[in-house]
């Protein structure tokens, strides 16, 4: 059975503006899944419907269900979904600026502190030498670190990543990566992620789903998906019949949006 | 050296206040304008304790555990309701909840002076310190406390996980409820923090030279203290008290007694004009105000 399953979810804003039509994902225990997609397409929509932050953006789950091992989550707030064993780590003020790196972990409840402040430095030995930096004056990466290990402080079973490298250098995003890769195996969690760079979420994600303009157009394995002509040409930056005119990508576009 | 001692009481006394409308401000965001209703009510409370308990001690350490008590139920039964809704709704709530405590005060205790150190058998020696000056024990207490409480304010924030979670929820609270930390429990123990060091300035207060209904205003003296400081700041809470208090007693002594009411606010408006966050406050919290 899948940990999260996501079933034809319709989020709705100010009750007027759908901003997600019918999505349908499955994360089963144990996978990592990325959810890829353009601006606007609705991915970190559905993130923050399944960690239940949308009552706070004037925005509702107005269809279909969310199911976390076996319970239906959706518009609980963000305090139960975490109590629940869901830990988001947001696209933005991701850390609490003014408090310390060690102080950012500490001040998060949990149940095993001392055995999972010593996991998180394992996973992450810079974190372990700023202890005393203040989370405002980490760098890029650094802040990411910070706000995966807060999360894994948690002790969570599912961890949703929105935007791993959005503004990250490439050695950076590279060392999140494999952090990731370490979190699944070696701590055995779940973990979905959304992102822009489809190079980067194939190469961790076992599965991957593909979302525009709020429905899921695209779904696969990552390796189905990493050879996929449309994947490869909007999201991969290469062509395997040469490169595509204005207009046919402009069909492509409206293709997946009258038949998605 | 009267005159330093003059101001560091009255220093004191409004530093212990300010910092409970810096503690609710910095947590919820909240304006508690009924803080000096509750700091009164905190003296009243010990009043009411005096003359039921037999041992003086019990009857004071119970009257601030009721205080405390009184900050949580406040935050349970009536702000909680809040969240969600305009902060200025949150505002005129607290309007609402100190014309009430008003009302109850009025009819419980009557508008007649109340005397708690008589009912405990407590003295209140003068004592003699270098340069001539004297201090009240009580008045010497106060300061004390102050300092006692805003140490152990200051070492609860920083190391203390709760203190954390309190700072957190200030600073992000989305981020602080996605972190699993429960944001009700972290306001309902800033309200109580709040009250209690709100009483703990009343009830000295009372114990130095009585309460009536009027106590009220040192309460709203004090608020000038806080937007001095930072309304965001510990820190300018206390050095906020400490200006509003040296600028006080010096009209007090060279200029006009008669001012004394007025001189907070004067302060509070040259600080608005001049650096508008405050000595301590951060510029972003300007727009929050």
């Amino acid at each position: 059975m899948a940990l999260l399953a996501v079933e034809n979810l319709e989020v709705v804003y100010s009750r007027a503006i759908t901003a997600v039509h019918g999505v349908s994902l499955s994360v089963p225990q144990g996978a990592i899944v990325a959810v890829l997609g353009t601006n606007g397409a609705g991915k970190s929509t559905t993130l923050r419907a399944i960690s239940g932050f949308l009552g706070l953006d004037d925005a509702r789950v107005t269809e279909g269900r969310i199911r976390f091992d076996g319970q239906d989550i959706a518009n609980l707030p963000p305090h139960r979904t975490a109590a629940m064993g869901i830990a988001l780590v947001p696209e933005r003020e991701k850390v609490f600026p003014n408090l310390t790196v060690a102080e950012n972990l500490a001040a998060v409840p949990s149940p095993r502190p001392r055995a999972l402040m010593d996991t998180v430095h394992d996973l992450f030995p810079r974190l372990a030498g700023l202890g005393r930096r203040t989370a405002g004056l980490l760098s890029g990466g650094e802040r990411q670190m910070l706000a995966i290990a807060a999360g894994l402080m948690g002790a969570p079973r599912l961890l949703m990543v929105d935007e791993l490298s959005l503004g990250l250098s490439p050695i950076a995003t590279a060392e999140l990566a494999d952090s990731l890769r370490r979190i699944r195996r070696e701590l055995g969690l779940t973990i979905l992620l959304v992102e822009q760079s489809a190079a980067v979420a194939l190469s961790i994600a076992d599965h991957g789903y593909v979302l525009e303009n709020g429905r899921v157009v695209l779904e696969g394995s990552a390796e189905r998906l990493r050879g996929h002509p449309d994947v490869q040409e909007f999201y991969l930056g290469g062509s395997a019949g040469g490169r595509r005119s204005y207009r046919d990508v402009k069909q492509y576009r409206r293709s997946r949006r009258w038949y998605g | 050296m009267q005159f330093v001692v003059n101001v560091a009481v009255l220093g004191a006394i409004y530093a212990l206040i300010a910092c409970g409308y810096v503690l609710v401000y910095r947590v919820s965001r909240v304006l508690n304008l009924a803080h000096g209703e509750l700091m009164m009510l905190g003296a009243y409370l010990l009043v009411a304790t005096a003359s039921g308990i037999g041992s003086p001690w019990a009857a004071l350490g119970f009257a601030v555990a009721l205080s405390l008590a009184v900050g949580v139920l406040v935050y349970l039964f009536l702000m909680r309701r809040m969240t969600g809704e305009m902060v200025l709704a949150a505002v005129l709530s607290t309007v609402a909840l100190g014309i009430m405590i008003r009302g109850v005060v009025l009819l419980v205790w009557t508008a007649s002076p109340q005397y708690p150190r008589a009912a405990l058998g407590w003295d209140n020696p003068s004592l003699a310190l270098p340069g001539g000056a004297n201090i009240s024990f009580f008045s010497a207490l106060l300061i004390g406390v102050t300092a006692v409480v805003y140490a152990g304010l200051f070492v609860f924030l920083r190391h203390s996980r709760w203190g954390m979670r309190m700072r957190a929820a200030g600073q992000n609270p989305l981020l602080a409820a996605q972190r699993g930390i429960n944001l009700h429990a972290v306001f309902a123990l800033a309200w109580g923090l709040a009250t209690f060091t709100g009483a703990m300035a009343g009830m000295l207060i009372a114990l130095d030279s009585g309460l009536d209904a009027t106590m009220v205003m040192i309460g709203l003296k004090a608020f000038p203290a806080a937007l001095v400081g930072g309304l965001d700041s510990l820190v300018g809470a206390l050095a906020g008290g400490l200006l509003v208090a040296l600028v006080e007693v010096g009209v007090i002594r060279f200029v006009d007694p008669l001012l004394a009411d007025v001189v907070p606010f004067l302060v509070l408006v040259a600080m608005l004009v001049i650096r508008p966050w405050g000595l301590f406050g951060t510029r972003e919290e300007l727009d929050r105000v």
